[in-house]
């Protein structure tokens, strides 16, 4: 029961990050690597606001998370008021840069981490445990929903045309740098929200929990479960918990599972990009039929398949 | 502090530390410049590679030299799988840049795993005894691999520009790193071009490789962070210009030793990053140096000129 | 007479390319200009100097007496400048009616504030409208919901251009408006852009089509190798015999 209600929590703060990447990089097309960063920065921001600034928990985990989504500012602007490109490499900067930064200070708790972080409930019962994932479990499903209704809607239908085009968006007189710094601060905020729930369960936070192979692990939930779907990122948020626990079933040696679920799950995503692009969930683009008669076919380039996937 | 001999040192060690990072920047801004893609399973060649020459050396007692021959041949075949298969089956698929970047980093961090099973995340050193000649000059310590790490890594700098310079293929390359459409036009295949740089990225991320590993161990992680460098070093150098790239990792690499003289060891790893964030602040477009303009019709260009490409344009 | 465009001494070069040099032009509400040139000349260059696509190297762009030349694409987009591209490039994920709908100088919903706003119904309503009454000036009504991908090069252009009018301000660059455009269309862009002019906007027509830039255009400038050779009506350029040679003898 204890089990069921931690790996529950895992799944639910999966859940969260996945639905939020798939915000960044598959709506707003957006390369970053940087998400396990904000993740940090959220659990980090929230475990010393309550411990140095006495701040209740719930507030602390709302300011974690803004915290989380303002630094994201400082990383996507710069990048982006140049180009698209950059926002890549700055954010493996970012997030290289930070972690190494997290585990020198010594008010973070350095490369040992930080621990005694203030739980959310005073007690670890059974009944405060299925409470937490309650919490965790409605925040997920808000996650997915808010990230729904952002690309719902006039914003969404702006969003999908900067995908589409963004130069002839510009052009109409939409401001892109703006929308993708938007997009990247609230994707990075749940990222935060996410990683304050981590931090306030597990009472601990280690830099080593937030290297790259997240992001690793985060493309693949996105990847897997299918790009701009709605449902596709709990999905894949879901197998990524279940995977390996089921390899954990096999008792092999810890040294080689840990290798062993990162080859499957970073397989599974090189096998989905070339095989079933649009993942489990998504539909497959076909090129539109054309029912005019047509003489004048088009320079090519010009017909590019939509980038949309299914609601 | 100002010791003169000190600071030459400081200045001599690295500059020879810079060699690997100067032919791993090369093979990066390389293939960025002709493909247009960011190549982010290059730290997969180098892995590759370290872990072909430590099998060969320390299962197989061979020779060194057929070691780095293997370690070449085994990182030239992954990095021409990587483009004949997957870079192409996207290209063909018309993919959006996001996808290239979700391929490479997932196919890096793919064989780090499988580097990891099979090697542990220990850091392994080639070879047991890598102790250096040492020799002193005027109070500076001067190793012997020092000497053929610049040896080699400026040779082989000096050997690609001639070739693309003076040779028909490397004419062929530039023109489609110019423009691969109108290349093609003019009748060159693209997808050969594509090819060579890749395997050219094979050959020096080899050669660095091999500079690297007979200084320093390593671990299969170890190359996602060491790319780092040669995208801040492609980033500042321009992108575009593979050579303004290296000279930038060579200014890099003197700026990180230096900073030891002012800053604390434990914040040095730093000073890449920052150097990373000021790179794309300040200096987006690279730090271009008036008077690299060609001429209207192509003659005297710094790269040889696409002077096909130039006398036509695709924009009206 | 007012002017809604000018440039002065813009300059542009690629590597050794001169994209523009010192262009000068001036562009008045109500007017129709060409831009006529072989291949090559930097007609759409110029096109995307003005508009900013591509930063300029020297000069100056203004737009109604404001300075537009450090303006991004977006804000010169809202002073009033709207343009057509040479390769469509509607949308293609977006229904032909919210291809339009997305394009008037000030969008409602720029930031996620839009789906909380009071009155966003309203809005979306009167935007709807709006981009229904372009798509009939161009009449194309009828494919309000199809994608583009879905309909011929001709239509697409027709839609772009519909496209490109629900930016209500007054400069109005059409880049090869008639390329693939046939029959009762051809007629109907004519009387269309003409109307727009009168309506006080200041057009500048890229075409290759010559007798639609003789028909339609006040006035021309004959472009040659990122330069403007040569300014006047289309008749006096047509019968330069220098001009026809490089037109035609590049």
């Amino acid at each position: 029961m204890e089990f069921l209600a931690s790996m529950a929590i895992g799944v639910g703060i999966f859940v969260i990050l996945a639905s939020s990447f798939n915000l960044i990089i598959g709506h707003g097309g957006l390369m970053s690597i940087a998400h396990p960063i904000f993740f940090a920065l959220g659990g980090y921001g929230s475990a010393l606001l309550a411990r140095d600034l006495g701040l209740g928990v719930p507030p602390a985990i709302l300011l974690g998370a803004l915290v989380a989504g303002a630094a994201s500012v400082a990383l996507s602007l710069p990048a982006l008021r140049v180009s698209g490109d950059y926002l890549v490499i700055a954010s493996i900067g970012f997030q290289l840069g930070l972690l190494q930064i997290i585990k020198n200070l010594d008010w973070t708790g350095g490369a040992g981490g930080l621990a005694n972080i203030r739980p959310l409930f005073a007690t670890y019962t059974i009944d405060t445990k299925l409470a937490y994932v309650a919490v965790v479990g409605v925040l997920a499903v808000a996650t997915v929903l808010a990230v729904r209704g952002l690309v719902a809607g006039p914003y969404g239908r702006a969003i999908t045309a900067m995908r589409d085009d963004e130069e002839a968006f510009r052009s109409l007189g939409r401001n892109a740098t703006a929308i993708k710094v938007t997009l990247f601060a609230i994707g990075s905020m749940f990222a935060g929200l996410a990683g304050a729930l981590y931090a306030h369960y597990y009472l601990y936070l280690s830099p080593e929990q937030f290297e790259i192979l997240y992001s690793a692990a985060m493309l693949t939930m996105v990847v897997v479960g299918g790009v701009r779907t709605t449902w596709g990122p709990a999905l894949g948020a879901l197998l990524l918990q279940v995977l390996p626990q089921a390899i954990n079933f096999l008792k092999l040696p810890t040294a080689l599972t840990g290798p062993l679920q990162g080859i499957i799950f970073t397989g599974l995503v090189l096998f989905f990009l070339f095989t079933r692009p649009q993942g489990l969930l998504g539909t497959r683009w076909s090129p539109p039929a054309r029912p005019e008669d047509d003489d004048d076919a088009p320079p090519a380039g010009d017909i590019m398949p939509p980038k949309t996937g299914v609601p | 502090m100002l010791d003169p001999v000190i600071l030459i040192q400081v200045l001599w060690t690295s500059v020879a530390s810079a060699s690997f990072q100067v032919l791993f920047t090369i093979a990066f801004a390389l293939v960025l410049k002709v493909t247009g893609i960011w190549n982010f399973t290059q730290p997969a060649l180098m892995g590759v590679a370290f872990y072909a020459m430590y099998v060969a050396v320390n299962w197989f007692a061979l020779p060194l030299l057929l070691a780095v021959l293997a370690a070449l041949a085994a990182s030239a075949v992954l990095s021409a799988g990587i483009e004949r298969i997957a870079f192409r089956a996207l290209r063909r698929r018309a993919e959006e840049p996001i996808t290239y970047f979700i391929f490479t980093l997932i196919f890096a961090q793919f064989v780090v795993f499988v580097l990891t099973l099979l090697f542990t995340p220990e850091p392994l050193y080639l070879l047991a005894d890598m102790v250096p000649q040492i020799w002193l000059v005027g109070g500076v310590v001067v190793t012997s691999w020092d000497l053929i790490a610049i040896v080699l890594s400026a040779g082989m700098t000096a050997a690609l520009w001639h070739w693309l310079r003076a040779t028909r293929q490397g004419q062929f390359m530039i023109a489609v790193a110019d423009n691969a459409d109108l290349a093609e036009i003019y009748g060159i295949d693209k997808e050969r071009s594509f090819l060579a740089a890749m395997l050219l990225a094979a050959l020096f991320t080899t050669a660095g490789t091999y500079l690297f590993a007979t200084k320093l161990a390593l671990f299969p992680e170890l190359p996602l962070h060491v790319m780092l460098f040669a995208v801040a070093a492609t980033i500042l150098g321009g992108i575009g210009s593979v050579f303004g790239a290296a000279a930038a990792a060579v200014a890099i690499s003197v700026l990180q030793q230096f900073s030891v003289l002012v800053i604390a060891s434990r914040w040095q790893p730093l000073v890449v990053f920052a150097i990373l964030f000021i790179a794309i602040i300040l200096f987006p477009n690279g730090v271009r140096w008036r008077g690299r303009q060609r001429i209207a019709d192509g003659r005297h260009s710094e790269d040889g000129g696409a002077a096909a490409a130039s006398s036509v344009t695709t924009q009206d | 007479m007012t002017t809604a465009l000018e440039v002065r001494g813009l300059t542009k070069r690629f590597g050794g390319i001169v994209v523009a040099e010192s262009i000068a032009a001036r562009f008045e509400a109500g007017r129709i200009v060409g831009l006529i040139g072989p291949n090559g000349a930097g007609k759409s260059s110029f096109f995307n100097l003005v508009t900013g696509v591509v930063p300029a190297d020297a000069g100056a762009v203004l737009i109604n007496g404001t300075d537009a030349t450090r303006l991004p694409m977006h804000a010169r987009a809202r002073l009033g400048v709207a343009r057509t591209w040479q390769h469509v490039r509607l949308f293609a994920s977006l229904t032909v009616l919210e291809n339009l709908m997305i394009a008037p100088r000030r969008y409602h919903a720029e930031t996620p504030l839009a789906l909380v706003a009071p009155g966003r119904h309203e809005t979306e309503r009167r935007l709807r409208e709006r981009a229904m009454a372009q798509l009939e000036k161009v009449r194309m009504v009828d494919f309000a919901q199809r994608r583009p991908g879905e309909l011929s090069f001709g239509k697409q252009r027709l839609i772009s251009l519909a496209r490109a009018l629900m930016n209500d301000g007054n400069v109005l660059l059409l880049d090869e408006p008639m390329a693939g455009v046939e029959g009762p269309a051809y007629e109907a862009i004519k009387a269309l852009v003409r109307a727009e002019a009168a309506g006080g906007r200041a057009v500048c027509i890229v075409e290759h089509n010559i007798s639609f830039v003789r028909d339609l255009c006040d006035s021309a400038l004959f472009m040659f190798q990122g330069r403007i050779l040569r300014a006047g009506t289309v008749s006096e350029l047509i019968a330069s015999p220098e001009l026809t040679e490089l037109y035609f003898g590049t």
